[in-house]
């Protein structure tokens, strides 16, 4: 016993020591933690990026964005965390949540500040209703969620887009998992779907599988294109996987998506123009970063241009990057107001 | 034998519901099944809607939350980040946490050669190198940080707990009936009513890994403290000593060894819980793991899952080397002793040039990039999917096509496809045939409440995945644990791959089984297999070795063949283990099958993902966390057989 109490009273000498040295500050590597070394692969590490010139207005604070899975998300919110570190010298943290609910309540707790684009008709009203969320309008992508084919059907079936004439096709999509209806692969669990009120709607003789996971339908429609096999699945715009597996979109008879109530009778996904939304207490705030978000908007084209170059390989730093140093106009019209040169 | 004498005969009685099930099932397809599309609420499931809208709505207000939830989220939640501030993240503004990478290897090194040995010491750094040449340092840390504060909460619970269980046979009374509820309660069901009360965050996650390793700690220290002599107890207690110094000088240092066997599996059971917990909002490892899933990055996924298999087996290591010094330490000679606290100073000093190193240089502050590896390690790991998928998908995939058509689809007709009151009288009969009367009463009891959430049909599609995948773990685990139980040539052949089946978490493994079966329930089927043939062969193995070797003998010099002294000797004789291994199969089963709801199984898994990202479904999510519980107990209630056979039950 008696070695032992020796032994954990060195521990904590040495600990106490090692806590000392640790604590004394002076020319540590973190007060030169504006030069030029980044961490490799935090996921909390605000100053990942900051690698530009001196911050113009260092009062911005920090706050956090919400990330979400898909690569366009990821475009987006890459380019607004790098531009409010480099231009407003905020301090952002990225925080990867799934969409929704999740998300709404990690902002509610005062984790997350920003979703730079968000799918959901409405579906954070209760948040909105208790003073923890608050729309800040449109980001200016317009996205459009569907039902789509591998193209080589619209060329072999040319009416297969005709939704109306989808039940002549279910045999082709018929497996062991729909049994004798053709299989509907539905979106991820975090996202926008109504693929079971399309099905009513329209009467059709399909199954729901839920695939789970976005990496299931990509896997899936891959399969489809190389291999000339039936596939309907669930997909949508902006997302730079149609640009390398060419798919073609069922349409559906259109009618008119308002608000959650009234969506029981929706017969088609509707073009749905992409919310912005952020929590009161950063819009409430007086911070440039609360200007940036209201300012920032940009188009498909723009959210694609660094979609793809992420997916080709660059990480999603040198993909913002390269888009922030080709559009100086853009970014310069972002930062109309936050006192940022 | 007559006819009344056949009739009497359990197995036959078994048979002929089954045989009448089938067939009324086959006449009665798609009549009442009970099917709820994703999007609709049963009259349970609204209530359970609203409720959890009505918690929401509350948590600004509520003197529940202000007063309780929100201020202990606070306290659990600076607790972990303490740590976390440590070793894993940098304050604001900051390049490193406290420590750089070299300081925090140095602490670890330390820490385990004060505890256990200086070659332990050099393998655990060893090992956490690895992590930073993956490329996954910081997250490593943040993972270790997040288990270790996990673990002390845990202990600071469990551990007084557990030894007050131990000395009162009231207090262990008492504590079973939850203590059995938490081991059948598959992971994913705590989840969502967590996150619902102290949202998404370290908190849940913290909480939701105590919940988890608790119930193993009480029950290992309880034990440790029940099971020890007598004799030194009564020694103390008739030479005047009180009730605490008892306690204090006799029987805990007594059970000292048990106790830290009860932390390694606490830290074990913390650490397997992370990837889990990353869903609602644990920082580190699990993290990309999950990401993998829905972004399709298997290699991103295999690098992290690899950094926690590594972490594991360090902690497992240092922890079980702590043990082992604590049953040998007494015996260590002076000169011995001497010289280790000559050591442990020198190793000391050298941690404190590491710290200030780490936290001035930059090379030892920050993880260079030259050593990282992880990049190929991925692109490698991708490559082989590809080729994979490419080369033997057809396969698999044909093989999982064929396999559902003829045995997963029928299935799934008895028992879901068909009208709900046949499949509830079928099962409440087997249960009483079975399992006895008691277990027959819990049962229709614990099935009408399954069809009171309105979830039905989704609790039977899991239960034929759930069964299904049991019937392959079963066979497996039989046949590798006779095998195992047989020559210690093949335990020790099979001992690496169950040690790395147990610790990897399920999600690592969901990517490329995914890739090779597609969204399908068979992938789940493939998932709940992977993750619990290996406690299945290792309780088979168990039960074959104890045999007795006379019997063996006896069998073979009689002129049995081998094939005979497996089925007339060894595996009737230890039937008893090969129940508990079935039972234990179910449970393990049960808690991945959920899982599968990632890999596009549907079911129940399926139901509590949507309900946890979709606000309008949080009811179906939380009904049908309830219903996997009523489904585990009614499957380890009917797996248990009848009480007098296994009086113990499980261990």
């Amino acid at each position: 016993m008696k070695r032992v109490g020796k032994s954990a009273g060195l521990v904590v000498a040495l600990a106490t020591a090692g806590l000392a040295l640790a604590a004394c500050g002076g020319g540590t590597v973190n007060e030169a933690a504006s030069s030029s070394a980044a961490p490799a692969e935090s996921s909390a590490a605000p100053e990942a990026s900051s690698s530009a010139a001196a911050p113009a207005n260092t009062d911005c604070g920090s706050w956090g964005v919400a990330m979400h899975a898909w690569v366009g998300y990821t475009a987006s919110a890459q380019v607004l965390s790098d531009v409010a570190r480099e231009s407003l010298g905020c301090d952002i943290t990225q925080t990867t949540l799934d969409e929704a609910g999740v998300t709404y309540d990690a902002m509610e707790a005062g984790s997350v500040d920003v979703i730079i684009e968000d799918w959901g008709g409405g579906r954070w009203q209760e948040w909105v209703d208790r003073g923890a969320i608050v729309e800040v309008g449109y980001n200016g992508n317009i996205g459009l969620i569907g039902m789509y084919v591998p193209q080589w059907m619209c060329d072999e079936y040319p009416d297969i887009t005709d939704g109306t004439k989808l039940n002549e096709y279910a045999d082709l999509f018929k497996t062991p998992e729909s049994g004798d209806k053709g299989a509907w692969l539905e979106g991820p669990p975090g996202y926008t779907t109504i693929g079971e009120k399309l099905i009513e709607a329209n009467g059709l003789n399909y199954k729901i599988i839920n695939t789970g996971s976005e990496a299931a339908l990509i896997e899936a429609f891959t399969k489809g294109n190389d291999n000339k096999e039936a596939v309907l699945g669930y997909f949508y715009e902006p997302q730079n996987f149609l640009a390398k597996v060419p798919l073609c979109r069922i349409n559906f008879p259109a009618n008119d998506w308002t608000d959650a109530a009234k969506a029981s009778g929706l017969t088609d996904y509707p073009e749905t123009p992409l919310v912005k939304l952020a929590t009161v207490k950063l819009m409430d705030s007086g911070s440039p970063f609360a200007t940036l978000v209201q300012n920032f908007e940009w188009t498909n084209d723009d959210q694609n241009q660094v979609a793809l170059d992420i997916e080709s390989g660059m990480t999603p730093e040198e993909a913002a990057a390269k888009w922030i140093a080709a559009n100086p106009d853009k970014v310069a019209a972002w930062l109309e107001g936050t006192g940022a040169a | 034998m007559d006819v009344k004498a056949v009739l009497r005969l359990r197995w036959v009685q078994a048979l002929i519901v089954l045989v009448v099930w089938a067939v009324t099932a086959t006449a009665l397809k798609g009549i009442q099944t009970q099917e709820l599309s994703t999007a609709t609420n049963s009259p349970f499931t609204a209530i359970m809607r609203d409720l959890a809208a009505s918690i929401r709505g509350n948590r600004t207000e509520s003197f529940l939350f202000v007063y309780v939830f929100n201020p202990l989220r606070a306290v659990i939640s600076g607790f972990i980040e303490f740590f976390m501030g440590i070793i894993a993240v940098p304050a604001s503004g900051n390049l490193i946490p406290l420590l750089g990478w070299f300081g925090t290897l140095a602490v670890i090194g330390f820490i385990v050669y004060a505890t256990s040995t200086l070659r332990m010491a050099f393998v655990s750094m060893f090992l956490m190198l690895l992590c930073g040449m993956l490329g996954m340092w910081l997250l490593t840390m943040e993972t270790l940080a997040m288990t270790i504060g996990a673990v002390v909460l845990s202990l600071l619970i469990a551990l007084p707990l557990g030894v007050w269980a131990g000395l009162n046979d009231k207090v262990m009374k008492v504590l079973r009936p939850w203590l059995d509820l938490a081991q059948v309660l598959p992971t994913l069901v705590y989840l969502a009513p967590l996150a619902l009360v102290f949202l998404i965050g370290i908190a849940s996650a913290t909480i939701a890994t105590m919940i988890y390793s608790i119930p193993i700690c009480i029950r290992i220290t309880a034990l440790a403290i029940k099971s020890l002599k007598q004799g030194p107890i009564e020694a103390a207690e008739s030479a005047g000593s009180t009730r605490w110094q008892v306690l204090t000088k006799v029987q805990l240092p007594m059970a000292k060894t048990t106790i830290i066997l009860a932390i390694n599996q606490t830290t074990l059971a913390a650490l397997s819980f992370v990837v889990i917990a990353a869903l609602i909002g644990a920082p580190g490892l699990g993290k990309p793991v999950v990401e993998a899933l829905t972004i399709r990055d298997v290699g991103g996924g295999v690098v992290a899952g690899l950094a926690v298999v590594l972490l594991a087996v360090m902690l497992d290591r240092s922890t079980s080397a702590a043990v082992n010094r604590d049953q040998s330490g007494y015996a260590a000679a002076d000169a011995a002793k001497v010289r280790r606290r000559i050591g442990l100073a020198i190793f000391g000093v050298l941690t404190l040039i590491a710290i200030y190193l780490s936290r001035y240089l930059l090379w030892f502050a920050v993880f260079p990039e030259q050593l990282v590896f992880g990049e190929r390690v991925a692109e490698a790991a991708n490559a082989v999917s590809d080729w994979i998928t490419d080369n033997l998908g057809f396969l698999t995939v044909t093989g999982s096509e064929q396999f559902t058509i003829w045995v997963l689809n029928p299935l799934q007709d008895v028992l879901a496809n068909s009208p709900w009151w046949l499949t509830l009288i079928a099962i409440t009969l087997l249960a009483f045939i079975l399992a006895g009367r008691t277990v027959g009463i819990l049962v229709f009891v614990l099935l009408a409440l399954v069809m009171a959430t309105g979830l039905w049909n989704d609790t039977m599609l899991t239960l034929a995945m759930t069964l299904i995948a049991t019937g392959f773990v079963v066979i497996i685990g039989i046949v590798l644990g006779v095998w195992a139980g047989r020559s210690a040539r093949a335990d020790r052949f099979l001992r690496p791959f169950l040690d790395a089946g147990q610790t990897m978490p399920a999600f690592v493994y969901l990517v490329p089984v995914l890739a090779l079966f597609g969204p399908t329930r068979f992938a789940a089927i493939v998932l709940g297999v992977v993750y619990a043939a290996p406690v299945v062969i290792r309780i088979v193995a168990d039960g074959i070795r104890q045999v007795p070797k006379e019997s063996v003998e006896a069998a073979v010099s009689a002129g049995s063949t081998t094939l005979q002294v497996i089925t007339k000797v060894q595996l009737p004789v230890s039937r008893r283990s090969i129940l508990l291994g079935v039972n234990q199969g179910l449970i393990f089963v049960l808690a991945v099958v959920v899982i599968g709801g990632f890999v596009g199984a549907g079911g129940l898994g399926y139901l509590v993902i949507v309900g946890q990202s979709k606000p309008e479904l949080a009811g179906k999510g939380l009904a049908a966390g309830i219903a996997i519980v009523l489904l585990g107990i009614i499957l380890d209630r009917i797996a248990q057989g009848r009480p007098q056979k296994s009086p113990q039950g499980r261990h």
